[in-house]
């Protein structure tokens, strides 16, 4: 079953500040490090939200969907946003050796986002696996999966689990909140170390620049992980871009924004930007109430906050 | 006869790095070093065999190791190197003949320093500390490999050793800078990292367990506890005896063998992780040369042995070796394998086949009543090599052939994720396939068809 069926997409109000803040840090790539002809091959849904922002902000106009699922193959064909989305019916694997193989995918950097729906398996460790060894130099690999606990078993069981899905990586020291309260953060840190360790294991000339890691929760809390496969030479220049104090992509605590009316939404940004934090008393004054960690989450990323309306026709 | 002229066959300088370095992996590199720090603890200690009832203490030595995408070091406060050792012994390549050295150290064959930083960089900088007297005197020396590779430098092999600030305590300090490019990549993977620390704390269990704390990127490294499962049933062996090396010399040897782990209740090969602890161990000096082997190394499917087998998986055997000189012990210069020529490891390995010849026995003699071994066997409790009793065999249970109720086997195919799903559901995400099996067999016999 797609996540189209039991997800709306366009309202997810943390999914949607992920994805912003994303396709700003792969705009500053894109200026950075000079990345011509880029493709964007994703998992577009029937949503194509990240292929709308791939089109609209970094230009990039060869782009292809994979999609696995029968119905939503279908549908997706039907969702196309524009006519230069290729989308492609079949498993993740098997689709991308074909473009690892395409002389003409060969030439030029990817942006690929391998974002799965459901927790990381090990289908998708193979995917990002074989990233290092097919996709072309100045290659941004981003990939996102859910860190719902019991996706990766029992607490008991988790350790276990993720040494038998990302192997040698995973300390072998992991504590008690690591495995609860913490697996978002243990898995996503523990992918990051295997994409950085990959790229080792694999010979890749220019290594891997982690240079993404943010943990979101709407309904399920997810991870989203990524960085680059940069050209042998072009390694400090990434590197130059990711150390700024101002890069987007690497982001703590986790985004977990507030669903908000338009009228509190309103209210609250016009309180924004601020030199000192706005507390909950600043909020009960101005006559509503949020959580610590909501209205810390809406201060942070207000810029990046999106507006939901209903429309009836 | 006329005398022409003589060719020349002195060997290059680059040809000379290329092959010292060319067969050690990276791992391997840094052990040399570690084991030269060792060494100078273990002799500032009094130099005596290192074996599994020793009453050693190590505790006040300490290992440092950085290493990072943009330098390595090692430094240690393990006595340092003299002057002496350094003009005579540290930087030559290769032990000279004159210089066997007898104070049951782990540095054999005279290339580890050398050959670690060679591999590892291309700017090295040793400087060393140590007690001249009563006073603290240091040296250092400074290698630009380049520069000494070059052509103009092609006849000048010595390195130039110059005065240095003593350091707080005697010991050796190794800065390697500008890293190879291999170098600098394994250095940036977490992976390598973990798997480092994992070979410091099995290669030096026994010098961690006498209390020396070697710290890895700021983290100490937490020695390997190795243990075996003991009963009445089962009983571990533990054999020592000295061995006169052909006449040349005495080496001590310790064989301890037995279940470390229950054998599995499958032979899946996807299953199989976590078997790389079982196997034989090969110390030499206190340090491991071989681990976990399961190959020809040890034996297995040599003549006389079966070859290894996933059924063995849960055996552990260590066969330490120690002598005050080295040159005595059966292990190779990159010291990741033992020497199966020496004739001190063929008279062990005749005792080490027994250990395992009666485990694999076992082995399939459980087969016979599992249920019955699998009962026999949780009531096992682990206990430390270093505490088992000297015994001349390996014990364990036997059992019978029953005759069997005729049976037959099911098999079939699913996705993981769906067997996945379903062992989570059952009690553990992690449960054997076999398992799985079995227990949706016996859930869905209750169902449909109710007690027998």
């Amino acid at each position: 079953m797609g996540s189209f069926d039991n997800i709306n997409y366009s309202l997810r109000p943390s999914k949607s500040i992920e994805r912003s803040l994303v396709f700003e840090g792969l705009g500053r790539l894109q200026a950075a490090l000079d990345l011509n002809a880029q493709i964007y091959v994703g998992m577009g849904s029937i949503w194509f939200a990240d292929f709308l922002m791939a089109h609209r902000l970094l230009g990039i106009d060869d782009m292809v969907s994979i999609e696995a699922d029968d119905i939503g193959y279908t549908r997706a064909e039907f969702n196309r946003p524009y006519r230069s989305v290729d989308v492609r019916h079949g498993r993740s694997g098997v689709e991308l050796s074909a473009m690892y193989l395409s002389e003409d995918h060969r030439q030029r950097p990817w942006i690929i986002w391998l974002d799965y729906d459901g927790p990381l398996d090990e289908e998708g460790v193979e995917d990002l696996r074989n990233v290092f060894s097919g996709a072309p130099h100045n290659t941004i690999l981003l990939t996102t999966f859910s860190a719902t606990g019991a996706a990766y078993g029992k607490p008991k069981d988790r350790h276990e689990r993720l040494k038998r899905l990302l192997g040698g990586v995973v300390p072998d020291d992991l504590d008690e909140d690591a495995i609860r309260d913490g697996l978002p953060e243990t898995l996503a840190s523990v992918t990051m170390d295997f994409l950085t360790s990959a790229a080792e294991v694999s010979g890749r000339p220019g290594g891997f620049v982690p240079a993404f890691k943010l943990v979101y929760t709407d309904s399920a809390t997810m991870v989203t992980v990524g960085g680059i496969l940069p050209r042998p030479g072009a390694r400090p220049a990434a590197k130059a871009v990711i150390d700024l104090p101002s890069w987007p992509g690497i982001v703590e605590p986790r985004i977990t924004a507030p669903h908000l009316t338009l009228r509190e939404a309103a209210v609250l940004q016009a309180q924004l930007p601020t030199e000192v934090p706005l507390t909950r008393d600043n909020l009960q004054g101005l006559g509503f109430d949020l959580k610590d960690e909501q209205l810390a989450s809406y201060a942070s990323f207000y810029r990046y906050y999106p507006t939901y309306a209903q429309i009836n026709f | 006869m006329t005398l022409l002229g003589k060719a020349e066959a002195n060997p290059t300088k680059s040809f000379f790095v290329r092959m010292i370095t060319r067969d050690i992996a990276l791992e391997d590199c840094i052990l040399d070093l570690v084991d030269n720090s060792i060494d100078g603890a273990w002799s500032l200690e009094g130099g005596r065999p290192i074996g599994l009832n020793q009453a050693a203490d190590l505790s006040k030595y300490e290992i440092k190791i950085i290493a990072n995408e943009g330098c390595f070091s090692v430094s240690d406060n393990c006595g340092g190197m003299t002057l002496k050792d350094a003009e005579e012994y540290a930087f030559t390549f290769g032990r000279k003949e004159t210089s066997e050295r007898e104070d049951f150290s782990i540095g054999v064959y005279g290339i580890g320093m050398k050959r670690a930083v060679f591999k590892l960089g291309e700017n090295i900088e040793i400087t060393s500390t140590w007690a001249d007297g009563s006073a603290l005197s240091a040296f250092r020396v400074s290698i630009d490999v380049n520069q000494w590779l070059s052509p103009a430098k092609a006849k000048e092999w010595d390195f130039p050793i110059y005065s240095a600030d003593p350091g707080a305590d005697s010991g050796v300090n190794i800065q390697v800078n500008t890293l190879t490019p291999e170098t600098a990549a394994a250095f940036s993977s977490p992976l390598f990292e973990r798997n480092l620390r994992r070979i410091l704390a099995r290669d030096y269990t026994l010098h961690l367990h006498y209390g020396l704390r070697i710290i890895l990127n700021g983290k100490a490294v937490n020695g390997w506890q190795i243990e075996l499962r003991e009963s009445d049933a089962f009983q571990s062996m533990r054999d020592a005896y000295p061995d006169d090396a052909d006449g040349r010399g005495e080496v001590r040897v310790e064989i301890v063998a037995g279940m470390a782990a229950p054998p599995p209740d499958t032979n899946d090969v996807e299953e199989a992780e976590g078997d790389e602890r079982y196997g034989w161990y090969a110390i030499c000096n206190g340090r491991v040369v071989m681990a976990g082997d399961k190959t020809a190394a040890a034996g297995w499917g040599t003549e006389g042995w079966p070859q290894w087998h996933g059924q063995y998986n849960g055996f552990i055997g260590l066969v330490v070796f120690s002598s005050v000189n080295a040159a005595l012990l059966p292990l190779t210069t990159t010291k990741r394998s033992v020497d199966v020529s020496s004739g001190v490891y063929r008279r062990a390995q005749a005792k080490m086949r027994e250990a395992s010849k009666r485990w694999t026995s076992y082995t399939n003699q459980r087969k016979q009543a599992q249920e019955e071994a699998k009962i026999a066997e949780a009531a096992t409790r682990p206990l430390s090599i270093y505490a088992i009793p000297a015994r001349a065999a390996v014990a364990l249970p036997t059992y019978k052939a029953v005759p069997k109720e005729p049976s037959g086997t099911i098999n079939y195919t699913l996705p993981k994720k769906r067997i996945q799903a379903l062992a989570s559901a059952l009690g553990s995400i992690n449960m054997s396939y076999r398992e799985v099996g079995l227990k949706s067999f016996e859930h869905t016999y209750d169902d449909f068809v109710g007690d027998d």
